[in-house]
């Protein structure tokens, strides 16, 4: 069976609070960080499935957490959310292998689909290998 | 483009008058360098100004001290006219502040390559001066909708969490819904914000102040570059 582990980055400690309220009372296993590199050391010990990252974090940025996260563990899914929008920004998100991309403020209820449609996706994929 | 000329003899001040207005400019005339300079100290001052030197009064030279010595909000190019030619003059003129010199009499050719060059730098200063607004508005408009965002993502998201668990009937929703629905005006606000591509702006108090126009600066039609 498969977790529904989501692991939510952002370097403000509220908005991770009021992430895992939401997604925990929506039926998810929720994990957070304050940076990409605590980020990094949870995702050695656990495993998720699908992230929410910020893209601006003191240190190293969302965008080359992504990069990293992606690198060892292709069968992830991964969302940015971000106070600042840009159309080069999206481009760049792309390219570091975000599946999706969106702006802050951004209804939980966007958020809950986006996780719901991700787990999905990645039950079907591993049916499929 | 306006066009001060400041000119006593009366026939000289008609004449340039004439070819100015000839030659497509918005001529306003002043007959010696006090009347010159109470024209330019009005808001709508012209950004062109020909001076001749020697006048009554206050003199071509003494009137471009006292501009350059002026701390004034948009830029002023002043070409002075004068009957002296010898080098020191020419000297003078430009150190008091003058941007070029004509010598009279001067070829009318010559005069208007020479007003067209000032016209030229004046445009450019304009062209320059509106990309350096448009880039310090957008800079502040990328500061502070980001830090405005994360509060929003908060606040929009408790409201949202509350609002499911209240019944639909319950007078605490309705409250709850118009926060809500508040909070994400504020949302859209910073969305428009942070797509302003040009730099527009609107009168506030009944014209006394300006402040951006957030519609028409975000209205580009343009899309992702």
């Amino acid at each position: 069976m498969i977790n529904r582990r989501i692991l939510v980055v952002d370097d403000e400690a509220l908005i991770c609070e009021m992430m895992k309220w939401a997604f925990t009372n929506a039926g998810y296993e929720v994990q957070t960080a304050a940076s990409a590199e605590e980020a990094l050391e949870l995702v050695k010990t656990q495993k998720y499935l699908v992230f929410f990252l910020d893209l601006n974090l003191p240190g190293m940025n969302g965008i080359e957490l992504c990069r990293n996260i992606r690198k060892n563990n292709p069968l992830t899914i991964a969302y940015a959310v971000t106070g600042y929008a840009s159309t080069f920004e999206v481009f760049d998100c792309r390219e570091a292998g975000f599946d999706d991309y969106f702006t802050k403020p951004a209804e939980m209820k966007t958020l809950f689909q986006a996780a719901e449609q991700a787990f999905q996706k990645l039950a079907r994929w591993s049916r499929n290998e | 483009m306006r066009v001060l000329i400041a000119e006593d003899d009366l026939t000289s001040r008609i004449m340039l008058q004439a070819v100015l207005s000839k030659w497509g400019y918005d001529v306003t005339s002043a007959s010696d360098g006090e009347e010159a300079w109470d024209v330019l100290q009005r808001t709508d001052a012209p950004p062109l100004v020909v001076l001749d030197w020697m006048m009554p009064g206050m003199d071509g030279l003494t009137l471009c001290r006292k501009l350059r010595a002026q701390d004034r909000a948009d830029p002023l190019y002043i070409l002075l006219l004068t009957a002296k030619g010898e080098s020191n003059d020419i000297v003078r003129g430009l150190e008091a502040g003058a941007d070029d010199y004509v010598a009279k009499p001067y070829d009318n050719e010559e005069l208007r390559a020479r007003i067209g060059a000032g016209r030229r730098v004046l445009e450019l200063s304009f062209e320059v001066a509106m990309r350096q607004k448009l880039q310090g508005v957008l800079e502040m408009a990328g500061a502070v909708c980001h830090e405005l965002n994360q509060p929003l993502h908060i606040v929009t998201g408790y409201s949202e969490m509350l609002l499911v668990d209240l019944k639909e009937s319950d007078p605490q929703a309705e409250t709850l819904r118009i926060i809500k629905a508040q909070v994400d005006r504020i949302g859209e606000l910073t969305r428009r914000i942070m797509h302003i591509t040009q730099y527009r702006t609107k009168d506030y108090l009944g014209g006394r102040h300006a402040i951006v126009d957030i519609e028409e600066a975000s209205s580009e039609a343009g899309g992702m570059k």
